[in-house]
């Protein structure tokens, strides 16, 4: 049952940082393999706040939301002046400057050492130690969120965003400042990846750089890709299929060091299938 | 030993061996631009192939080598064949294609560390005690005299094919229009396939080189490669010499970034200064 929980709670989080990833890639059409390090500065916010200061969880995700949000934004403006296969790049070049940052600014991430000991969250006087209860806020974040990209991919906001990943020169025609656009929804996936990134740090109480890494940042673009672009629920639906497919590999009885390389052979195989015989992956109504 | 000759020749070092990626690279992007990053994950096939022959069943040093780099040219052009020929017939977008590359990059250098453990290896049998010469005060070891020769071989040899063979003119006649190049009767398929042959099994040579100088690991082949990408576009992405110009560039700027802060930081200068350029030169320094 443990085990059980602790599968929901992964999925969960995934579940969040798919659909974060999701308004970026594929609904505005931007090819950003960057999201992990935005996970890891709303974790690294969290773990320091929680650990240094003591204080209350949601408030220590809140300004982990707000650093992460004025890092993107900065990021986001330097992408934009990218196109294709040079903005992929450029996010991956972020990805990797971040993920030294987390493994060099010693004095601040404790670098390869991680951050341990970061304590559950705790809202009036109630602390979600237990994992069940810890399913349960994760379950509602996800909630949360999940309608929140409902909320903005329905409204006039995000059909502009659709229409920049059709043709943004048509858009740009019609008066939209698609740099503002685009600008606006990657700083909100950057918020909502933070979020992620909290509950992960709170979750395992531990955290080190190498939870953040360029793989990392690739396996959520499998997620969504899996899942299916642009669609909301296929998000999470790639989260759900990503995360319990290795699981099952434990079970047919692999040995748990090739266990772990085995799941990124699938992962690999199950993008380049995609791309060969379905690239709008299992829902998706976007195809890159 | 003085610390700025040793960074001159550090430099020089890293230099050669960026631009015998950046020529691999270069090769392939030239001719179907796309940006193979599953090529990457050739320089650690090679590392591996010799690491077997060499060290695991103890054949010849040389014959070693040279099967090393003809299974990751027959690797590359077997992935050609399987993932990137289909895909590019059905004229898929770069992103398709960047994403399929992905999933062969994860999916290769995890076989590869199925196989051979993820474990740091070194590839020469007596490390140590390797012959050493110095040059106006830096060190300089066999391994990375080899190195360095092999990368200025290499480059006169891919110069000189492009500019007196007619294999070179058709390589640069598919890259220039790979239709036209079909109606005036260019065996289109078999140039590229020969093409990403060649390039892999420069990318195999570049790891076993590596091997040599410092040692192998299953993910060798990432950093390798964004340092590669990295070189060819600050040099002018496409152009031969730009390649080889932006790989010691590279170098240099790397060791020299590193004299006063940890070498750590190495990756993230890289970027940083992909970044700059992306921003200000897009072009690189030598035009195609």
């Amino acid at each position: 049952m443990e085990y059980l929980i602790h599968i929901a709670i992964l999925i969960s989080i995934y579940g969040i940082l798919g659909l974060s990833l999701n308004l970026v890639v594929g609904f505005t059409g931007l090819l950003s393999v960057t999201q992990a390090a935005f996970y890891g500065i709303g974790a690294y916010v969290t773990a320091i706040l929680l650990t240094s200061t003591g204080m209350n969880f949601f408030l220590a995700m809140l300004l982990g939301i707000v650093i992460t949000a004025i890092i993107s934004l900065a990021i986001g403006f330097v992408l934009s002046k990218f196109k294709d296969d040079y903005y992929a790049l450029g996010s991956f070049g972020f990805n990797v400057i971040i993920y030294s940052i987390f493994l060099n600014w010693q004095s601040l991430t404790r670098g390869p050492l991680g951050i341990p000991g970061i304590p559950r969250p705790s809202l009036f006087g109630f602390t979600f130690s237990e994992n069940i209860w810890f399913l349960v806020l994760s379950v509602v974040i996800l909630g949360t969120i999940y309608f929140l990209c409902r909320f903005i991919t329905t409204s006039s906001f995000g059909r502009v965003l659709k229409a920049i990943r059709e043709d943004e020169e048509a858009i740009s025609v019609f008066g939209y400042r698609t740099l503002w656009y685009k600008l606006a929804i990657f700083v909100i996936s950057a918020g909502m990846a933070a979020v992620a990134g909290s509950l992960f740090a709170s979750y395992i109480t531990f955290i080190d750089p190498s939870s953040f890494t360029l793989t990392e940042s690739i396996f959520i673009l499998a997620v969504i890709i899996l899942g299916g672009l642009a669609n909301n629920k296929g998000a999470v639906l790639g989260a759900v299929c990503l995360i319990l497919l290795p699981e099952i590999l434990r079970f047919v009885g692999f040995p748990s060091d090739i266990a772990a390389q085995m799941r990124q052979v699938t992962y690999g195989v199950i993008l380049i299938l995609l791309m060969l015989y379905r690239p709008q992956g299992l829902v998706g109504e976007y195809r890159l | 030993m003085d610390i700025i000759p040793q960074l001159i020749v550090n430099s020089i070092i890293a230099g050669a061996i960026y631009s015998m990626v950046a020529l691999g690279f270069n090769l392939i992007y030239g001719t179907t631009k796309f940006f193979d990053l599953g090529y990457g994950a050739l320089a650690a096939v090679g590392g591996y192939t010799v690491f077997y022959f060499y060290k695991g069943i103890g054949l010849n040093l040389y014959i070693a080598i040279i099967l090393g780099i003809l299974i990751s040219g027959a690797i590359g052009l077997l992935i050609y064949r399987l993932v990137y020929a289909p895909l590019r017939a059905r004229k898929s977008s770069g992103m398709v294609l960047l994403v399929a590359a992905l999933g062969v990059m994860t999916a290769v250098q995890s076989i590869v560390a199925i196989l051979f453990t993820s474990q740091f290896q070194t590839l020469s049998r007596s490390a140590g005690s390797e012959a050493v010469y110095n040059i106006f005060g830096g060190v300089i070891t066999q391994t990375q005299l080899i190195i360095l020769v092999l990368g200025i071989v290499i480059m006169v040899a891919i110069g000189l094919m492009f500019r007196y063979t007619l294999f070179g003119k058709a390589i640069k006649a598919v890259g220039d229009d790979e239709e036209v190049s079909k109606i005036v009767g260019i065996n289109t398929v078999r140039v590229i396939g020969w093409v990403f042959f060649l390039g892999s099994a420069i990318a195999g040579l570049a790891g076993i080189l590596v091997g040599f100088d410092t040692g192998i690991e299953p993910t060798m082949g990432l950093s390798l490669l964004l340092k590669g990408v990295i070189a060819s576009i600050i040099g002018g992405i496409g152009n031969v010499y730009g390649g080889v110009l932006g790989a010691f560039l590279l170098g240099f700027i790397e060791n020299f970034g590193i004299w006063q802060i940890s070498g750590e930081w190495k990756d993230a200068i890289a970027f940083g200064v992909l970044i700059i350029f992306l921003l200000f030169r897009p072009q690189g320094i030598l035009r195609r």
